[in-house]
């Protein structure tokens, strides 16, 4: 590798480039771990996870999320970094990625560290010298908050190992859905090399369970357990075969989390979707994120909610509504009496409301007066229900009836994608509505 | 006739009155009303409660003892929050744990208007609470210690005094609430103490440390470059993060 002339740069601006190469990784959560301060240093973890604030794009600031360096063998298409792109690189060292990490802590702005990282010479260098930031971290700073590393695809399992006992949570990024878009859009990943340390940490994780059980002062690996992201949008995938991926996912390697992040176009190249005036594809991620809390909350699976012959989400209805709806023979449903499982299949009612319902019928009947105290929603829940036998209204249990009218109250889309309620009045979904698309279907 | 307890605005003011009013009329009918935010109603007998830590202990013991120690976080909550007539709605949750066969899961009966409304406060306590733990931003004084302002609507010190002192057990913070004048003190290796009735002494709050105003600028920084600008959305921030909670927050503080 050539020798490069680096002017001396001010911790600001490091910091500005580091944390605006990093931004894209969505992966701020620092949940998945409880662990108390033991009294000789600072930090602690919070199993629900902490946000800390909220940026101007709404999304959470958790984790002190910046890249070690962004300079970069690899040459993925998709990202900001790549090594054909000319940005302005830079590197921390070990010391200041742990005096910025304590500092920001202290005045309690972050939930602890996200380190992520361009590949500097190799994977397996460049995975030494996070190793030696958050070792440091760990050992002379006495950090015991909350601490996410990316692992490199292609780094030794031992130095994964290593750094797994450091660490809350570890992900490897799937970076995209099928291992044909790998090929395509990041030529020097392959999915071997990502799912190899995905593996070994699921592995290791298992060993440590049984090791905790044996002798409860085992240093624990991964607490939190791992996560991946995948990009949206990029490659021609159906929203089916990424929530089989995602479902996959979770069943064979017990990840903790997959996220999705919609694409943002930030370079020109001719494997990429063309830019577009419509921004990210943010409706289809957030029915992503939707369906994917069903598969990990409410006991659904992937082929209940897509299939082969509707692969891709309706725009229109939450993946929840969308299920019910094609399943009235199951509804509706009566809440003194339905067991758990079922009432979580109801739209309007979430776990928490569920639970509620299960604990207070035992102490009398409810009424919808009494749903409504509990959080349910009951503008959607109404199709649903019945109370002692009644319905709340006079409806019937059609899907068109019940269609028209779940549309008529107007889903509370969250505020990340209202911006772009002009899309609903399109006929096609999400994913496929492009010019081309409508063009072939007039014909 | 409808006898009706008055009492401070304070946990030790309100369980005095509970205890008052347990003592002479658990059977009957029973209002509670905090001095200052009193609605006067004909047809009633008004008792001035004396305020007495026996009374608040006694009370304390009563609920963790009978209604369990869950039930017990939540009516703690309930008191702690804006509303004038929450002692007097803890207090018919208790009249109506007596009438349940297991008393301890009185707060699971939510068919119960009065439980429903403690449940209500005191998930609105909890939350706000939770909420400062995530926003609350300290600034590091000249002598080292760790300072905070925040103006919160409910009295929230001491369900976020656990935390910091779990978190930094080796700093000296204090957290200072605007709204109920009272201070969250927290000596290095100690545990940490409610402080009311004290003043504030802006000139010294006001000297920060050297690193100061570079750390406050990095941060604001980062909050800067963190934010994907094909996604800005103010409203989507606005909900997770409303306007009040931000003139306390350095972030949004203008750049110097």
């Amino acid at each position: 590798m050539t020798e490069k002339i680096q002017v001396q740069m001010s911790m600001y601006d490091k910091l500005q480039i580091l944390s605006d190469a990093a931004k894209y990784d969505v992966a701020c959560t620092s949940s998945g771990v409880d662990r108390q301060n033991d009294g000789t240093g600072t930090g602690n973890c919070k199993a629900a996870g902490i946000c800390h604030s909220f940026a101007a794009d709404g999304r959470c600031i958790s984790l002190l999320k910046i890249l070690f360096t962004n300079e970069c063998i690899f040459d993925c298409k998709y990202c900001i970094n790549r090594s054909s792109n000319d940005v302005i690189r830079a590197s921390f060292t070990p010391d200041e990625v742990c005096s910025l990490t304590m500092e920001f802590y202290r005045r309690n702005y972050i939930e602890g560290l996200f380190l992520s990282s361009g590949i500097l010479k190799s994977p397996n260098y460049t995975m030494e010298l996070i190793y030696a930031a958050i070792y440091k971290l760990r050992t002379v700073y006495r950090f015991q908050g909350y601490i996410h590393v990316k692992a490199i695809p292609g780094t030794d399992g031992e130095l994964i190992r290593r750094i797994g006992f450091l660490t809350d949570r570890m992900s490897v990024n799937l970076e995209l859905p099928t291992a044909e878009s790998l090929h395509l859009l990041a030529p020097h990943k392959s999915r071997r090399n990502i799912l190899t340390p995905m593996r070994l940490v699921q592995n290791k994780m298992e060993e440590n369970r049984q090791e905790i059980a044996l002798y409860n002062k085992t240093p624990r690996f991964v607490p939190a357990g791992q996560s991946t992201q995948m990009i949206i949008g990029a490659t021609p995938e159906t929203d089916y075969q990424i929530l089989n991926v995602a479902e996959s996912l979770y069943k064979k390697f017990e990840l903790k989390r997959v996220f999705y992040s919609a694409f943002v176009a930030v370079n020109e190249d001719s494997a990429l979707p063309a830019r577009t005036g419509e921004g990210p594809p943010l409706l289809r991620e957030h029915r992503l994120y939707q369906a994917d809390w069903l598969l990990r909350f409410y006991r659904f699976e992937a082929r209940e909610l897509l299939d082969e012959q509707n692969p891709n989400f309706n725009i229109f209805l939450d993946p929840k509504c969308n299920w019910a709806l094609k399943h009235l023979e199951q509804f509706p449903v009566e809440v003194n009496r339905a067991d758990y499982e079922m009432l979580l299949r109801v739209p309007g009612i979430g776990v928490k409301s569920a639970l509620r319902i299960v604990k207070a019928r035992t102490m009398g009947n409810l009424k919808f007066e009494d749903l409504k105290k509990m959080g349910v929603v009951l503008k959607r829940a109404l199709y649903f229900l019945t109370c002692n036998g009644k319905m709340m209204y006079k409806t019937k249990i059609d899907e068109d009836y019940i269609t028209r009218n779940l549309l008529n109250t107007k889903e509370r889309l969250p505020d990340s994608v209202s911006g772009m309620t002009y899309r609903q009045l399109s006929l096609f979904d999400d994913m496929n509505f492009t010019e081309g698309n409508v063009l072939q279907i007039i014909k | 006739m409808k006898k009706v307890y008055v009492c401070e605005d304070t946990i030790t003011g309100m369980y005095s009155a509970i205890y008052d009013a347990w003592i002479e009329s658990r059977n009957d009918e029973v209002g509670i009303e905090l001095r200052g935010q009193m609605n006067q109603q004909l047809f009633c007998e008004y008792r001035e409660v004396t305020e007495a830590s026996h009374k608040a202990v006694a009370v304390e013991h009563l609920i963790q003892k009978n209604l369990g120690y869950n039930c017990y976080w939540d009516i703690y909550h309930a008191l702690l929050s804006g509303d004038s007539l929450k002692a007097e709605a803890v207090f018919h949750v208790m009249q109506e744990a007596r009438h349940m066969e297991d008393s301890k899961k009185v707060m699971e009966h939510l068919t119960n208007a009065d439980v429903a409304k403690v449940f209500e406060l005191s998930r609105k306590v909890g939350n706000e609470a939770h909420l400062f733990i995530e926003f609350i931003r300290f600034r590091e004084l000249q002598n080292g210690v760790l300072f905070s302002e925040i103006t919160p609507k409910s009295r929230v010190l001491t369900c976020i005094g656990d935390h910091f002192a779990n978190r930094f057990p080796l700093e000296n913070w204090m957290i200072f609430d605007k709204t109920h004048k009272e201070f969250l003190v927290h000596q290095k290796q100690c545990q940490w103490v409610l402080v009311a009735g004290e003043e504030l002494n802006q000139e010294m709050t006001e000297r920060v440390s050297d690193a100061e105003a570079e750390y406050q600028r990095l941060w604001k920084g980062f909050f800067q470059s963190i934010g994907i600008k094909e996604r800005t959305n103010p409203v989507c921030q606005r909900t997770h993060l409303p306007i009040h909670f931000r003139r306390d927050m350095t972030e949004f503080q203008t750049l110097q």
